[in-house]
C-alpha cells in the first residue's frame, strides 16, 4: 500500500509571532546535525515500513524553501534509499522572501516538485506589517512569477483573514488581488492567536514566550469582531466561487483537479508517515509524533529508532477530519472501521444538533452547511 | 472567691488595633516567649490572618505580676469585631467583668465602638477607655479623649493612651485592668454553672466548649449537662488556653478555659448555653441565651452537579464547627440540587463560602443573598420565604413583610449629605441625628434589612472616603409593596435569578439585570431572549445574537492531537456553563443579581 510522507524543515529566517508550529532559527548551530538526524530517521522509518511506495510527499515547515541545493540533494539521497519514490504529488512550502530560481530548480529536479504552497498571507503592505511578516508584496509577486515561469507547477497561496486592523473591504481587495494572480489553489485561514507557548518558542534563543504573548495580546485586541470575520469568510466563499474555485475543505479552495492530494490524505484519515521535528504520523490507526525540541529530537533519533509518543486514533477524530471536507462523512464507513457502536455514537451526537442548521444529511452522508463551516467547532466539540 | 482573677474583653471597631494590643499583652506578660511571637498571634485561622479580622473568640490566660507585688491571673477574651458576629460579642462580654474599650486616635469613635460599649454597659462591665495609635503622626489624641468623654461620660483620669504597636502605655493598661476590673463574684461552692461563649470542633477531643465558670467547679471525668440543648456529656478534659490547650484537673468559679465534651457537633454546644453538672444540675440556666439566628440566606450549588455529595459532606463538616450557619437541601430548575444556607450576615456568608472552597475544595455557585420575608396568604396563614423563587403567586398573597433594622451611622459632618442620600435611596427612614463632637455626626435610621445586606457598608465607606461606620440591629417585620422579579432566559424562568424587590425599583432593577446578563451570557447557536418579568408581565427584554463564528485557524494537517486538545479545552469551558433549557449560562451570571440590585439601590 502506498503511503504519504510529510517532511518537516523547521528552519525560519525569522519567527512569525502568530505561528505555533515547531520552528527554529535558520542559523542554529544544530542545523547540520538536524538534517543528518532527519536523514537517519528517514532511513529507519523507511526500513521499518518495508520501503513502501510514496503516493504524495509534502515538505513543510518552518521554511523548507530556504534549504540549500546541497542540503536538498542529501535529502533526496536519504529518501531514495528508504522509500520507493514515485509520487503523484510533491509539495514545497515556500516563503516569498527566500524562494529563488536556483532553489526552486534544485527542488524541482532533485525532488520531482509538482506543487508550491506560497505563504503570501496578505497582498497588502498593511497586512504584512500587521502580521509582522518580513517579506513584502513585491516578494510575493516575484515568487508567483518564478513558479509560473518554471512551468507545470500547481500553485497555492496562503492568505490570512482577520489580522489586526483589517477591514472587510481590505479583505475583499486582498482576495481580488489573489484571484488576479491566478493561483490553482487558495488556503484562507482566520487568524487565531493562541496563548499556549507549546512549540512556538522552545528552539528560539533570547526573548521567549512573554514577548510573544504580549504581541499576541496586542494583536488580538486589534482584530476585527467575530461577526466581521464571519462576513469576510462568506466574502471568500462568494468571490472565490465566482472565480472558479471549489470550496472543497473548510479553509481550502481549488480549481478542479488542483485539490491537495496530500492534505486529502489527512482529512480522509489515510496513512502517512511524518518525519522531522514535531512531525505527526498516522499509521494503521495509531497516531504518533516526534518531540518538538530540536536537541531532544536529535538525541532521540541518534540513539537508534526511539519509542515515539503515540495513542490510538478514534471515530471522533476520523469524523471531525471528514466533516472538514465538502464531501463530508459517511457514517457507515465509520462503522466499518471502528464498529457499529462507535458509529452510532457519532451519529447520535451529530443528530443532537438537528434543527441548528449546522449539518446537512443525505442518507448516511453528513456534511457541514455554510453556517456549519463557520461554526465547525460547535459541531466538533460535541464529538470529543 | 478568687481575688486574683481579672476577666476582660477588648472591644474595638475593626482595625482599631485590638489584635495588636492582644499581641502586646501576650508579649508583656511573658505568655508567649518573644521568639515565638508572630503578628496576629491569636488569629489562627488562615482567613482571619488574610482578612485581618477576628472571626472566632480567642480566650487566653495570662499570669501577671502587678506593681502591688501580687501575681494575678488575667483572662483576655479577644472578640469578633464585625456586626455579623455581634451575638458572639455579647456572649463574650457576658463572660467578663471588665472591658477595654479601644479607640483608634486617627479614626475616633465609630459605630461599632458605640454598639459594643453600650452592650458592655448593659452587662454592668467596668469599662477602661483607651486611646490607641498615639504614635501615628495623624493621631488626634485630644479630640478622641473629648469624644469618649462626651459619648460615655468618662473623666480625663479614666482614659488611658497607648500605642499597642510600640508598647507605649501598655504596662499602665495592665495595671488599670488589675486595679479597676472587679474580681469574679461567683462561689466555687455553689452548683456548677458555666457560660459557653464559643465552641470549636476538634477531631480528637470532640467539641471543645469555651467556658467561663460562673459558679462551682468542673472536674475532669465529670458528667456535664448543656442546659438548652439538653445534651449530656463527659468532661473528657478541662484546661486553660495559654494560648495552647493546657489540661488541668479542674476549673473553678471565675476561671476561663475549655471543656472537651466528646460531642460530635458544635450545634449541640451552643454559644450562650449553660454548662452544669449532669448529676446535680442547676435549677436555672444563666440568663440571656438565645440561639444565633440566620438573617441572610443564599443557595449554594455545586458547579458540577456530580459534586453534590462532596458539597453536602463539606457543609456537614463546616456545620460541626459553626452552629450559626444553617443549611437544608433545595433544588433549582436552573442549578440542580443544592442547599439553602442561612448566615448571620453577608460577611459570614463570604467566610463560609471561602472556607468551603479553600478548606474543602468544593467549587460552588452561590445565588444572591436574600433576607427572610414573610408572606401572609389569603387564608391568613403566614409563611417564611428565604428563597425568592419560592414566593407564591401574587394572587394568593395578602401581604408581604420584610425585616427592618435600626441603623446607626457615625460620620464626619462633611459626609452627612452623602450618607443621607445613600440611606434614603435604600428606603431608609430618618429617626434622628446628633453630634458626638463638632466634627462627628451620629445618624439613626430605620431601613429594610434587604437594603442593608447588599453592600451598604461598602457604599458607605466609598461615599465617606472610608470615614463613616455603621452598625445595625433587627427591629421588626413590616409590610411593603414587594414583588418577585423573575428572569426568563430563552423563554424559561431561571429560578435561581428570581429576586424580591420593592415595586418602585422593579423596572430599574429589571432593566439593569437584563442588560448585565446580555453581557455575561455568551452567544449561542440560537438567538437568546432575556426577559425580566413580574407576575408574568415582561418589563424588560434584551437579545443575545446567535453565534456566527467558531472555527480554528490553520490546523497543521497532521497534528490532529493538538486540534483535539483545543477542542477539549473548549469543551471544558462549556462544562463551566450551566445548561438551562437549551441555553448555556455562565456561573457569574448568578451573582450578577447581586451587583445589579446594588447599583439600582444606590442610584
Amino acid at each position: 500500500m502506498p503511503i504519504s510522507l510529510y517532511v518537516h524543515i523547521p528552519f525560519c529566517a525569522a519567527r512569525c509571532p502568530y505561528c505555533d508550529f515547531a520552528t527554529a532559527p535558520a542559523s542554529t548551530p544544530l542545523r547540520d546535525r538536524y538534517l543528518q538526524t532527519l536523514a537517519r530517521e528517514i532511513a529507519l522509518r523507511g526500513a521499518d515500513l518495508g520501503r513502501p511506495r510514496l503516493e504524495t510527499v509534502y515538505f513543510g515547515g518552518g521554511t523548507p524553501s530556504l534549504l540549500q541545493p546541497s542540503e536538498v540533494e542529501a535529502l533526496r539521497r536519504a529518501l531514495d534509499d528508504a522509500f520507493d519514490v514515485r509520487p503523484t504529488e510533491v509539495t514545497l512550502e515556500a516563503n516569498p522572501e527566500t524562494l529563488d530560481a536556483k532553489r526552486l530548480g534544485a527542488f524541482r529536479t532533485l525532488l520531482g516538485l509538482t506543487r508550491v504552497s506560497l505563504g503570501a498571507q496578505s497582498l497588502e503592505a498593511n497586512g504584512l506589517r500587521a502580521l509582522a511578516r518580513t517579506h513584502d508584496v513585491a516578494d510575493v509577486l516575484r515568487s508567483v512569477e518564478l513558479v509560473r515561469a518554471a512551468g507545470g507547477l500547481s500553485l497555492n497561496l496562503d492568505l490570512i483573514l482577520g489580522w489586526p486592523g483589517q477591514s472587510r473591504d481590505a479583505w475583499r481587495a486582498d482576495l481580488e488581488r489573489a484571484v488576479r494572480l491566478g493561483p490553482d489553489h487558495l488556503s484562507c485561514y482566520p487568524l487565531t492567536l493562541l496563548h499556549e507557548p507549546e512549540q512556538s518558542v522552545v528552539n528560539w534563543p533570547g526573548s521567549g514566550w512573554p514577548s510573544l504573548a504580549r504581541w499576541r495580546s496586542r494583536a488580538a485586541a486589534g482584530q476585527p469582531e467575530d461577526d466581521v470575520v464571519a462576513d469576510m469568510y462568506l466574502d471568500a466563499e462568494r468571490i472565490l466561487a465566482g472565480a472558479g474555485y471549489a470550496h472543497y475543505e473548510i479553509a481550502n479552495w481549488a480549481r478542479p483537479g488542483h485539490e491537495s492530494r496530500h492534505n486529502l490524505v489527512y482529512w480522509r484519515d489515510g496513512d502517512w508517515v511524518g518525519v522531522g521535528l514535531g512531525a505527526h504520523s498516522h499509521l494503521g490507526g495509531t497516531r504518533s509524533w516526534n518531540d518538538g525540541r530540536l536537541a531532544t529530537y536529535i538525541e532521540r533519533w541518534s540513539a537508534g529508532a526511539p519509542e515515539l509518543d503515540s495513542r490510538p486514533g478514534d471515530a471522533a477524530e476520523t469524523a471531525i477530519l471528514a466533516l472538514r471536507l465538502r464531501e463530508g462523512l459517511r457514517v457507515t464507513e465509520l462503522a466499518a472501521r471502528y464498529g457499529a457502536p462507535a458509529a452510532d455514537d457519532v451519529r447520535d451526537r451529530l443528530r443532537g444538533l438537528d434543527g441548528a442548521g449546522l449539518l446537512r444529511w443525505r442518507g448516511e452522508r453528513v456534511s457541514l452547511t455554510r453556517r456549519g463551516r463557520l461554526l465547525s467547532n460547535e459541531v466538533f466539540v460535541r464529538l470529543v | 472567691m478568687r481575688d486574683d482573677i481579672r476577666a476582660f474583653a477588648i472591644l474595638a471597631h475593626i482595625d482599631h488595633g485590638k489584635t495588636t494590643l492582644s499581641d502586646r499583652l501576650l508579649d508583656l506578660t511573658g505568655t508567649i516567649p518573644s521568639r515565638q511571637m508572630r503578628e496576629q498571634f491569636l488569629d489562627a485561622m488562615e482567613l482571619e490572618r488574610e482578612k485581618g479580622i477576628t472571626i472566632k473568640a480567642h480566650p487566653i490566660r495570662m499570669r501577671y505580676q502587678a506593681r502591688d507585688g501580687k501575681t494575678y491571673t488575667l483572662y483576655l477574651i479577644d472578640t469578633p469585631g464585625h456586626v455579623d458576629f455581634s451575638y458572639e460579642v455579647s456572649r463574650s462580654i457576658a463572660a467578663c467583668e471588665g472591658a477595654v474599650l479601644l479607640v483608634d486616635a486617627t479614626q475616633g469613635i465609630e459605630a461599632q465602638t458605640l454598639a459594643n460599649a453600650y452592650l458592655a454597659l448593659e452587662h454592668g462591665l467596668e469599662i477602661i477607655p483607651v486611646v490607641n495609635k498615639i504614635d501615628l503622626p495623624n493621631a488626634q489624641v485630644e479630640q478622641t479623649r473629648e469624644d469618649l468623654k462626651s459619648a460615655f461620660g468618662f473623666t480625663d483620669a479614666e482614659i488611658l493612651t497607648v500605642s499597642a504597636k510600640e508598647g507605649t502605655g501598655v504596662p499602665e493598661l495592665l495595671e488599670a485592668v488589675v486595679a479597676r476590673v472587679p474580681p469574679p463574684k461567683g462561689s466555687a461552692d455553689a452548683v456548677l454553672r458555666g457560660l459557653i461563649f464559643d465552641s470549636k470542633y476538634d477531631s480528637y477531643k470532640g467539641v471543645l466548649a469555651y467556658v467561663r465558670i460562673v459558679e462551682g467547679v468542673v472536674r475532669v471525668g465529670e458528667r456535664v449537662l448543656l442546659m438548652q440543648t439538653e445534651k449530656l456529656a463527659d468532661a473528657l478534659e478541662v484546661g486553660f488556653f495559654s494560648p495552647d490547650l493546657r489540661p488541668v484537673d479542674a476549673l473553678e468559679a471565675g476561671e476561663v478555659g475549655y471543656v472537651a465534651t466528646g460531642l460530635k457537633t458544635v450545634a449541640d454546644c451552643r454559644v450562650g448555653d449553660t454548662l452544669t453538672s449532669g448529676v446535680t444540675p442547676a435549677n436555672e440556666p444563666l440568663p440571656g441565651y438565645r440561639p444565633a439566628k440566620p438573617m441572610v440566606f443564599a443557595g449554594f450549588y455545586p458547579s458540577n452537579s456530580d459534586e453534590y455529595p462532596e458539597l453536602r459532606e463539606a457543609l456537614e463538616k463546616l456545620r460541626l464547627n459553626d452552629a450559626a450557619f444553617t443549611y437544608e437541601p433545595e433544588s433549582s430548575g436552573a442549578l440542580g440540587h443544592g442547599f439553602r444556607c442561612g448566615f448571620l450576615g453577608v460577611l459570614h456568608m463570604e467566610i463560609v463560602q471561602e472556607r468551603l472552597e479553600r478548606e474543602y475544595d468544593v467549587d460552588l455557585i452561590a445565588t444572591a443573598p436574600s433576607v427572610e420575608y414573610r408572606a401572609i396568604l389569603m387564608g391568613g396563614e403566614e409563611i417564611a420565604i428565604d428563597n425568592p423563587a419560592a414566593l407564591p403567586d401574587p394572587g394568593s398573597i395578602l401581604e408581604i413583610r420584610e425585616p427592618w433594622v435600626k441603623v446607626t451611622v457615625i460620620t464626619p459632618g462633611t459626609f452627612v449629605g452623602n450618607v443621607m442620600e445613600l440611606v434614603q435611596n435604600r428606603r431608609g427612614t430618618y429617626i434622628d441625628m446628633s453630634y458626638l463632637d463638632p466634627q462627628r455626626a451620629m445618624l439613626r435610621y430605620e431601613m429594610p434589612l434587604g437594603e442593608v445586606i447588599v453592600d451598604l457598608h461598602d457604599q458607605l465607606k466609598s461615599r465617606s472616603q472610608g470615614y463613616a461606620s455603621m452598625d445595625y440591629e433587627l427591629s421588626e417585620y413590616r409590610a411593603a409593596d414587594l414583588v418577585r422579579l423573575d428572569i426568563l432566559v430563552g423563554g424559561q424562568r431561571v429560578d435561581a435569578l428570581s429576586m424580591i424587590v420593592h415595586r418602585d425599583k422593579s423596572y430599574k432593577t429589571g432593566l439593569g439585570l437584563v442588560t448585565k446578563l446580555k453581557e455575561l451570557i455568551p452567544r449561542q447557536l440560537f438567538e437568546v431572549a432575556i426577559q425580566a418579568a413580574i407576575g408574568g408581565k415582561v418589563i424588560s427584554r434584551a437579545t443575545v445574537q446567535p453565534l456566527r463564528k467558531n472555527v480554528l485557524a490553520k490546523c497543521y494537517g497532521g497534528d490532529v492531537t493538538r486540534k483535539r486538545k483545543l477542542l477539549e479545552k473548549q469543551k471544558e469551558g462549556k462544562k463551566r456553563l450551566k445548561l438551562v433549557g437549551n441555553v448555556e449560562i455562565p456561573q457569574e451570571a448568578f451573582l450578577a443579581v447581586l451587583r445589579i440590585k446594588d447599583e439600582a439601590a444606590s442610584r
